[in-house]
């Protein structure tokens, strides 16, 4: 009935559960049509994220970096990001560049937007001045030992809705904060959008550029841009909208700053994962747009149900869960444990925040459970953990998987990143879809351990 | 004109200089400009100087750990990212209590704002005491600097001398921060030369045989370096030290025992080799073990060295014996196919000719990202007229390659695979691999067997949607 609130007493983090904020910028403006994110540090900085990306996503990232080096340090990256800045523009003719600082360019205090109006002074010159306009070059500081990658997006959300956002007539569209979900994700809710008869803005849209088709015939080369992706004209257009919803109140600023200027009604959170907060997703669509919630979105919530009737009792009620990674994601699957009759025994993140020991709170009291809750915790603090508390199931990413294996706990895996398994990223697990995916891979996943060794028991 | 200036390229002329067209009447010093700064903005493959030491050098050893002096991001990403796999056996027969503790764990002190204006001294010496504690068996304790912590100035040296004294075990500090040097290049050499004057010369192995061998440069991705020791093993020859596959903290101090040091990689790790031959006076000799013929004709100048030249052509004659037979098959199937090298490092020059006479393949054009002069000048050797060699490649050249010059298989990175592909045409991951090793005898059947099954994957004929159903179809099934 009550959380037990257990933050980091090292000072060393031992395999981080968080990275640093330049990869949630970059993540975001990767979700614009024809953009490229330009990273003004080092050339580690671009290189290590799209490893990251291609890694999990099995897709190409483009991600340009300034290559600092021992002179920048010295004297500034000043020439760096002009000369990159132009080269970018002429070399990708890019619909926007989003320029994402790192702990080195902060550091070493560049004026990233006098650096940026030099870069457009000297465009003119090259390429004049109609081509230039066409570039839309947004400044996007990310420090990199401030907080997490989740501030980062953050960030970049914001600083593309206060840069570009203009408001002209009223779209009745409804502005979209994802959060750092996958492609399947993204398009579980543009499908909800759609049964609700609504139009969306995503704010921004990754499922097409990180789950690109294959088709050469088709596709935009040299350079190679993705499918997708949020267009420039719709980040304008998101300041005529009927409101905003961020689906993580963990970094919602760009919503917050589109009410402050434009009055454009906000609502952060939750992240619909599991019923409960996807019909809060609904009633905030509801209140925000005046639609009602339609029969056909009510019978998909119905299949999950009916799922969650047929299977939650029989094989998952009592299973204990430990559960690691962002914190809108693990508070999201926190609750829908929760409603499967399973116990989320141990729940951690990355992150050192108190909004998220609310809603743990929120949870526990829900749920009933005893819940111990980590926050700005490491992933060894977790196995340190396990070994005197063992769960059922884990649920999470794959850099966990190796203490899984030694602990001889099946781990489902989800969120950010998942490299040794396939398709993860697909898949949704918000929404009434995403519950019934999720209760599958869960129940599988518990069949194969605990009902496997005694295989009778799986007969009807 | 032996230089080419790609389309994409015509507004950064500069890359002109990067990218030379092989021409044999062309004297030795016609190369592509290298190991010079990347272009700003230019979609470079490279890496961080911090990479190039954490993530190629030190992160195979499997006794240490690995304390990365950043905010999280450095820490994260250097987290289990490589493929280099530790057994727990230890030189003196014991055992280490962790298998692949290198992968498993990675320490980070998690700068924060404050850190940063203050100075982080106080929390790395924290951090080291705390790893001890977690970790009490390792037998090392490494350092690394990063752009943070190398812009606010922290004495990393001082840390790690201060924290050895308290904690009684070695501290080696690594100052090779993402942004020194031009590539991880730089980093390879900062960690060659802290690994050298830090280590070697300060322990004894527990024994010493006359054929008594450094390998070097060998970082066991997917088990290379195992399947190299059994070569050796059988010939009779002793690997006392790996720089670094496998190896523990304490081997690396007796490399000076060594008769003779063989280099592997030889961009990445001939600093020391060259560093250990000159102070102690061990010869070395640069090697190369992809391929059956490399391997065949290494493991026979290493033997002569030690006169065991009869046991060599043992070890050799059993291996072909082996794999010959299959590695037919694939040269059937590869042959005139066209692959481009598009590599991090020496793979481009040790591959080519290989690829070309064992299993058919043409070698259409070779790339770096990381390369210097000596590496350049064999890659130019080893590949035919017309070919390409490129410097510091980008990924908007690829495409414009791509598409001119008719290739049927990309060998590269993780970062370039995908792209390749919506393009159209299979590539295949050389930096880590796809199922290998790919060193050594059956390492290189690894290899080709990989190739094969990239360029026959089926879904090469099936990239475009047909308006009327193949004729071949049709056809009567008897």
């Amino acid at each position: 009935m009550s959380v037990n609130v257990m933050e980091r007493e090292r000072t060393a983090i031992i395999n981080p559960l968080k990275t640093c904020q330049p990869l949630g910028a970059m993540y975001v403006v990767t979700g614009i049509r024809r953009a490229v994110p330009l990273v003004h540090g080092s050339q580690g900085c671009s290189t290590f994220v799209r490893y990251s990306f291609s890694r999990h996503f099995r897709e190409p990232s483009e991600i340009a970096v300034t290559s600092l080096h021992e002179d920048a340090a010295v004297f500034g990256g000043r020439r760096n990001l002009v000369e990159g800045l132009q080269n970018v523009a002429t070399r990708l003719e890019p619909s926007l560049i989003g320029v994402i600082t790192t702990c080195s360019s902060e550091i070493i205090g560049d004026d990233v937007i006098g650096f940026i109006k030099t870069a457009k002074d000297e465009l003119k010159k090259k390429i004049g001045e109609k081509k230039t306009e066409k570039v839309k070059i947004i400044p996007i500081s990310t420090p990199s030992f401030v907080e997490t990658h989740l501030k980062g997006y953050d960030n970049a959300v914001k600083a593309l809705v206060d840069h570009v956002a203009e408001p002209s007539e009223p779209n009745e569209k409804i502005n979209i904060i994802p959060g750092m979900v996958n492609p399947g994700d993204i398009r579980e809710i543009k499908h909800m959008l759609r049964l609700m008869n609504l139009e969306g803005i995503l704010l921004t849209d990754i499922s097409d550029p990180f789950d690109s088709p294959l088709r050469p015939s088709a596709t935009e080369f040299k350079p190679y841009y993705p499918k997708g992706g949020t267009t420039v004209e719709e980040i304008v257009d998101s300041a005529n909208s009927s409101g905003t919803i961020s689906l993580t109140k963990y970094a919602g600023s760009g919503a917050l700053s589109l009410e402050k200027k434009y009055n454009i009604p906000a609502e952060l959170g939750p992240i619909p994962i599991g019923v409960k907060n996807t019909d809060q997703f609904l009633r905030n669509l509801k209140k925000i747009t005046g639609q009602d919630v339609t029969d056909e979105i009510l019978d998909e919530r119905g299949l999950l149900i009916d799922s969650m009737a047929d299977l939650a009792s029989r094989y998952l009620f009592d299973k204990t869960v430990a559960i690691y990674g962002d914190p809108e994601i693990t508070s999201g699957i926190a609750r829908f444990v929760g409603e499967l009759g399973m116990v989320p025994k141990l729940v951690v993140t990355g992150a050192n925040n108190q909004e998220f020991v609310k809603d743990m709170k929120k949870v526990g009291k829900e749920t009933g459970a005893e819940i111990d809750t980590m926050v700005g915790q490491d992933l060894r603090a977790m196995e340190v953990y396990l070994k005197d508390n063992p769960v059922d199931l884990m649920i999470g990413s794959s850099d966990a998987r190796l203490m899984a294996k030694e602990y001889e706990i099946p781990l489902v895996r989800v969120g950010f990143p998942v490299y040794d398994r396939v398709g993860y990223h697909r898949h949704p697990i918000v929404g009434y879809n995403g519950g019934i995916h999720l209760i599958d891979l869960i129940t599988n996943t518990v069949l194969e351990k605990y009902y496997e060794p005694e295989h009778w028991k799986l007969q009807q | 004109m032996p230089f080419k200036l790609f389309d994409v390229s015509k507004p950064i002329p500069e890359r002109k200089d990067h990218i030379y067209v092989k021409h044999c009447e062309d004297p030795e010093e016609c190369l592509p400009k290298c190991n010079i700064k990347t272009i700003p903005g230019s979609m470079t493959e490279r890496g961080c100087a911090f990479a190039g030491a954490k993530g190629v050098i030190t992160g195979a050893i499997k006794d240490v750990a690995h304390v990365v002096h950043s905010p999280v991001g450095c820490t994260m990403y250097g987290y289990g990212s490589k493929r280099y796999p530790t057994t727990t056996d230890m030189p003196d027969g014991s055992k280490f209590p962790v298998k692949d503790f290198n992968i498993k764990y990675i320490v980070g002190t998690d700068l924060q704002e404050s850190d940063v204006v203050f100075g982080g001294m106080k929390k790395l010496r924290q951090a080291v005491r705390e790893t001890n504690q977690e970790f009490p068996f390792v037998n090392a304790i490494y350092l690394y600097a990063t752009c943070t912590t190398g812009l606010i100035g922290d004495d990393m040296d001082a840390v790690a001398k201060e924290m050895e004294e308290e904690l009684g075990k070695p501290v080696i500090a690594f100052n090779a921060p993402g942004f020194a040097g031009s590539t991880q290049s730089k980093g390879h050499q900062i960690g060659n030369d802290t690994l050298f004057a830090k280590i070697v010369g300060t322990t004894e192995p527990p024994a010493t045989t006359p054929y008594d061998i450094n390998l070097i440069g060998e970082y066991n991705i997917d088990g290379d370096l195992w399947l190299l020791k059994e070569y050796f093993e059988e010939i009779g020859i002793n690997i006392i030290s790996t720089f670094t596959g496998d190896c523990c903290h304490a081997e690396l101090g007796w490399m000076h025992r060594a008769k003779l040091s063989v280099v592997r990689c030889q961009r990445s790790s001939t600093y020391i080799a060259d560093m250990i031959e000159k102070k102690y006076g061990v010869p070395y000799i640069k090697t190369d073990f992809f391929s059956t013929k490399y391997t065949a004709d290494n493991l026979r100048t290493i033997a002569k060295f030690f006169g065991l030249e009869d046991k060599a052509e043992e070890v050799i004659a059993k291996r072909m014996a082996k794999i010959g037979p299959e590695l037919e098959f694939y040269k059937e199937k590869l042959t005139g196919k066209k692959v481009f090298i598009f590599s991090g490092g020496p793979k481009s020059y040790h591959l080519s000719i290989p690829l070309h006479n064992e299993l058919g393949l043409e070698t259409t054009g070779v790339s770096s990202m990381f390369e210097h002069e000596d590496g350049f000048e064999k890659m130019k050797k080893r590949v035919k007229e017309g070919a390409l060699v490129i410097d510091d490649p980008n990924t908007l050249e690829l495409e414009e390659l791509v598409e001119d010059y008719d290739i049927d298989l990309i060998l590269g990175g993780v970062k370039e695979k995908y792209l390749v592909h919506k393009l159209g045409i299979p590539s295949l991951l050389v930096h880590s691999y796809e199922n290998g090793p790919y060193m050594g005898f059956e390492g290189f059947l690894n290899l080709a067997r990989d190739m094969y099954t990239a360029i026959y994957n089926p879904v090469w004929n099936m990239l475009e949607f047909q308006e009327t159903e193949d004729p071949d179809m049709d056809e009567e099934v008897e």
